[in-house]
């Protein structure tokens, strides 16, 4: 019984997950934006650091002393990559909640059997996809456009630390998805937390530029050890097992979210239930 | 004469009506200063202190003429501010009024479909205005910036700037008018608009195959000679050839700017596609 339930649910998720990819691909302006951004936001800070550097060789090598690469293109679009990630997984649930709450079809959806974790985190699994797309995008570019070689084995070191940044990113969306159910609106906290992101996680700057106390709040953040993480393995070519520590520390961060998150809905829920508030916006 | 008059009226009165939309909101007006700081000035400020030499920007001074990062960022956004407002105030205000489905009823009213558009421009450059002052004196006190008294000689080149920037913005609301989904147009060409004037770093960076296109836009002038006057910048031309390219590029970018919008408007008027979005 419990093992039919079980399947019966990870069909669900399956089909929560191909309903918000075939809703992407109905708006195909999407994707220019999405072939756009991951290029030219970060060729932006390609050029504000080629003014910065001048012909000062000094100030190249200050760079690549603080940084750990002379690769600045690649420094850059890892950490424009990872913060695009990180904004459409803030953005992404919540939004997907808030449009179900809008065309009045939340309540319909909360009617059905199936389980909460479908609804919290189905429609977050299309965004692998976009993840992916993007990663690759910025991979192509730095391949194409700056010489930057990505050997496979690299990718490969990559992409596991992309799976294992996972739980810990997707966490943090649905737990974005609670406080929508919870107070309707979003778009100021996701705005501050994306500012606090680019403050403190090093998206164009590696954390040992900020001062002691800063650096400590960049450390209990999950995007600094992701976004450090990937310039290790694509940049400086570490192996994964340098990075166990931290990659344990982002998996724990990532389970520690992702239970905060189920128990957030959960309580949201039936707030929402007793106060008959899950259709209003 | 009396007509002029009325538009004028009209336009201030659209641009008190914003004004008193943006101050219900009083989050997002708070967001719109903060925003350019910890998206685009803290990022770029950070980065820029990884290439510091002894605490010094070198690089920047060599290919600048200033050390003074925190004045070159922040005196940029001033500028960026402007280019956001034609962008977003001017043209994406457009298709706010076709979403809420009152852009026919507005443009049925006696007023000219371009008074509206100049209604925006005012009460948006007020709030970027007020927005910029203050990014500024938050560079000024918290991040150190140095900006000389000389920067008021700059102010005329502002001024020519904002009038360019009025012809840009028509341009770019004809293009919102004739888009049914115009969001990442207007968001794609703000930012490259934006960087490629020289918001962010010097144009001489830019490879050469762009470089031309930043000698195009009034807006590379503007922050060249405000930077020059206020930090002792190299300037990119000399200064009395910049300031005949501002007053050249204000008077043919408002007189193209119209014409591209009232035709726009009128052949939207014979489809009768307006309120289509």
């Amino acid at each position: 019984m419990r093992g039919s339930l079980l399947a019966a649910d990870l069909r669900a998720f399956g089909a929560a997950a191909m309903k918000e990819w075939r809703l992407l691909r109905r708006y195909p302006t999407l994707f220019t934006g999405f072939l756009f951004w991951p290029i030219a936001l970060p060729t932006a800070y390609v050029f504000q650091a080629r003014g910065y550097a001048g012909d000062s060789q000094a100030a190249l090598d200050a760079f690549a002393s603080r940084a750990g690469t002379t690769e600045i293109a690649g420094f850059l679009f890892v950490g424009w990559a990872a913060y695009m990630w990180i904004s459409m997984i803030l953005w992404g649930p919540g939004t997907a909640l808030r449009t179900e709450q809008v065309r009045g079809t939340l309540e319909a959806l909360f009617m059905t059997p199936v389980s909460r974790l479908v609804i919290l985190f189905g429609p977050i699994v299309s965004q692998v996809v976009w993840a992916l797309w993007m990663f690759a995008i910025v991979g192509g570019a730095l391949i194409l456009f700056f010489g930057v070689a990505i050997p496979p084995p690299a990718a490969l070191r990559a992409l596991v630390v992309i799976l294992v940044a996972v739980p810990a990113l997707y966490g943090l969306g649905a737990l974005f998805a609670a406080v929508v159910l919870r107070f309707g609106e979003v778009h100021a906290l996701v705005q501050a937390v994306r500012g606090v992101f680019t403050v403190f996680c090093g998206m164009t700057f590696p954390i040992v530029i900020l001062p002691e106390w800063a650096r400590a709040v960049a450390l209990t953040l999950p995007p600094t050890y992701l976004i450090g993480d990937l310039r290790k393995v694509l940049l400086a070519g570490s192996d994964l097992a340098s990075l166990v520590p931290d990659l344990a520390i982002l998996l724990s961060i990532g389970l520690l979210l992702c239970g905060l998150a189920i128990v957030a809905f959960r309580r949201t829920e039936r707030y929402a239930r007793r106060g008959g508030s899950l259709a209003q916006y | 004469m009396v007509v002029e008059g009325a538009e004028l009226r009209a336009a201030w009165a659209i641009a008190r009506k914003e004004l008193q939309v943006a101050r219900r909101y009083p989050i997002q007006l708070v967001n719109g200063v903060l925003q350019p700081l910890y998206q685009f000035l803290l990022p770029s400020l950070l980065l820029g202190a990884t290439f510091f030499v002894g605490g010094k920007a070198l690089g920047l001074e060599a290919s600048a003429g200033t050390d003074d990062l925190a004045g070159y960022l922040f005196l940029g956004i001033v500028v960026g501010a402007m280019v956001a407002t034609a962008f977003w105030e001017m043209a994406f205000g457009l298709k706010r009024e076709m979403d809420a489905g009152t852009l026919e009823s507005a443009w049925l009213t006696p007023t000219r479909p371009e008074t509206f558009i100049l209604g925006r421009a005012i009460s948006g450059g007020i709030l970027s205005g007020a927005g910029s002052v203050v990014l500024l004196a938050i560079g000024l006190l918290v991040f150190g910036a140095s900006v000389a008294g000389g920067v008021l000689l700059a102010l005329p080149a502002l001024a020519l700037a904002a009038v360019s920037m009025v012809g840009v913005g028509y341009l770019v609301a004809s293009a919102v008018l004739m888009l049914r989904e115009p969001n990442f147009f207007v968001d794609a060409t703000n930012f490259l608009f934006a960087m490629i004037s020289g918001v962010a770093f010097p144009v001489t960076v830019l490879p050469a195959l762009i470089q031309p296109l930043a000698y195009v836009l009034p807006t590379t002038y503007a922050v060249d000679l405000l930077r020059v006057y206020a930090l002792g910048t190299r300037p990119l031309l000399a200064p009395l050839v910049e300031w005949v390219a501002l007053v050249v590029l204000a008077v043919a970018m408002v007189i193209v700017g119209r014409a591209v919008f009232l035709r726009t408007e009128h052949r939207m008027r014979v489809r009768g596609t307006l309120g289509q979005h």
